[in-house]
């Protein structure tokens, strides 16, 4: 800036006073900086005139509103000279005529290529992490919480309560529901190994009526949904396997005759509900139960095999 | 040709052997200062303007020197036929 048009010290001023000069001292120094970035050839004309034509508007908010225009006008002059020998007329100490290069940005990248290579540095770097498995590795350390815990000295165990009948009392079921222990049919091998009749291993059965039955466990049967469809996505990034029991209930034409539970947990919920989604969807194709040939509605566990194959 | 530069240019031809400063046609125009200025700078670069500083000293008025514009005489000339085309009442 020219120092010759630095006004004279003014004297003290009172608080309206000074309150109408921050919004002045503010737009002088918007106005400054934005004639700054105009470029070394227009800057000190730019900011001679501005200045200038600032003293003339009326005090106050006009003057700011004149400032940010100014900071906007930088961007479109600069925009529109950059590159280019624009003559200006003459110099702002008005010693003839001069011919300037305007504004050009002298560093190697301007901050949009800045940004633009930032956004695609990181796009770069969750394509890598996805591809070596970074993102299996994070996966790992959230979802499973840590092992170890706060040690604190153990207080004596309570009691715990036996288990009785009596504690958790079942619907009396009628037949032909019956709770028993699940025969494989050999001579009909199940579509998937992975989903199997298993031994009951929970609270022991009520004992089988009395009579010879020959009774034939029903499972999975043709058109049974493959295990592999249900396997969470999640699980089977992370690795996760194992083996879900499912207790379903089959009317005598293969297909669901209540809403299938969990039997007995895999470990992890994922699996589970995978497990469920897995019964759910074979409903219609299972192999009905028979007693001396003849279709029955039956409850049994099924076991739901997750494991990850190479 | 903008509507913003013929406002400019409506501001000089008022009286074309004026200069005026930024300040003036912007009052003139009703324009905008981020507007107005690259019109004036423009304008100058393409010879429809001459601009020169006001000569006075700053000390002694207390303000920077205005920057005054005025239009050539081809500016003149060039800015009389866009208003020929187009009409004055263009701007009204």
């Amino acid at each position: 800036m020219n120092p010759r048009h630095q006004p004279a010290a003014s004297p003290p001023h009172s608080a309206p006073e000074e309150i109408l000069r921050q919004p002045e001292r503010l737009a002088r120094w918007l106005i400054q900086r934005a004639a700054r970035h105009s470029g070394p050839a227009l800057s000190a004309r730019l900011e001679e005139e501005w200045l200038a034509d600032l003293a003339v508007q009326r005090r106050g908010f006009s003057r700011l509103r004149f400032a940010i225009g100014c900071c906007w006008a930088t961007r479109v002059i600069a925009h529109e000279h950059a590159g280019l020998g624009v003559p200006v007329g003459s110099s702002a100490t008005g010693n003839g005529l001069a011919v300037a290069l305007a504004h050009q940005d002298p560093s190697l990248f301007s901050r949009r290529t800045i940004v633009f290579l930032i956004i695609v540095g990181l796009h770069v770097l969750v394509i890598y992490a996805f591809a070596n498995g970074l993102v299996r590795k994070v996966i790992e350390v959230i979802e499973q919480p840590p092992l170890v815990g706060f040690v604190s000295h153990p207080a004596p165990p309570d009691p715990v309560p036996q288990l009785t009948e009596t504690n958790f009392p079942t619907p009396p079921l009628t037949p032909p529901w019956h709770e028993l222990t699940p025969i494989v049919d050999p001579e009909e091998p199940a579509p998937s190994n992975d989903t199997a009749p298993q031994p009951w291993q929970g609270p022991p059965l009520p004992a089988p009526p009395t009579g010879a039955v020959n009774r034939v466990l029903g499972g999975p049967g043709r058109g049974f949904p493959d295990t592999d469809q249900y396997y969470p996505v999640a699980s089977r990034r992370i690795g996760e396997a194992g083996i879900a029991t499912v207790r379903v209930c089959v009317d005598d034409n293969g297909r669901l005759a209540s809403e299938p539970s969990i039997a007995h947990s895999s470990g992890s919920v994922r699996l589970d509900e995978g497990a469920l989604k897995l019964a759910r969807a074979g409903s219609g194709h299972y192999r009905t139960t028979t007693e001396n040939g003849r279709p029955v509605s039956f409850c049994y566990p099924l076991n739901v095999r997750f494991e990850l194959r190479p | 040709m903008s509507l913003q530069t013929l406002r400019v240019l409506e501001a000089f031809l008022e009286n074309p052997t004026d200069e005026l400063a930024g300040a003036d046609v912007q009052k003139r125009g009703q324009l905008a200062s981020g507007t107005l200025y690259p019109i004036l700078l423009r304008l100058e670069s393409a010879g429809w303007f001459v601009s020169r500083w006001e000569a006075v000293e700053p000390s002694s008025i207390g303000r920077p020197r205005r920057r005054l514009y005025r239009l050539t005489p081809s500016g003149l000339r060039r800015a009389s036929e866009v208003f020929s085309t187009f009409g004055r009442g263009v701007l009204a």
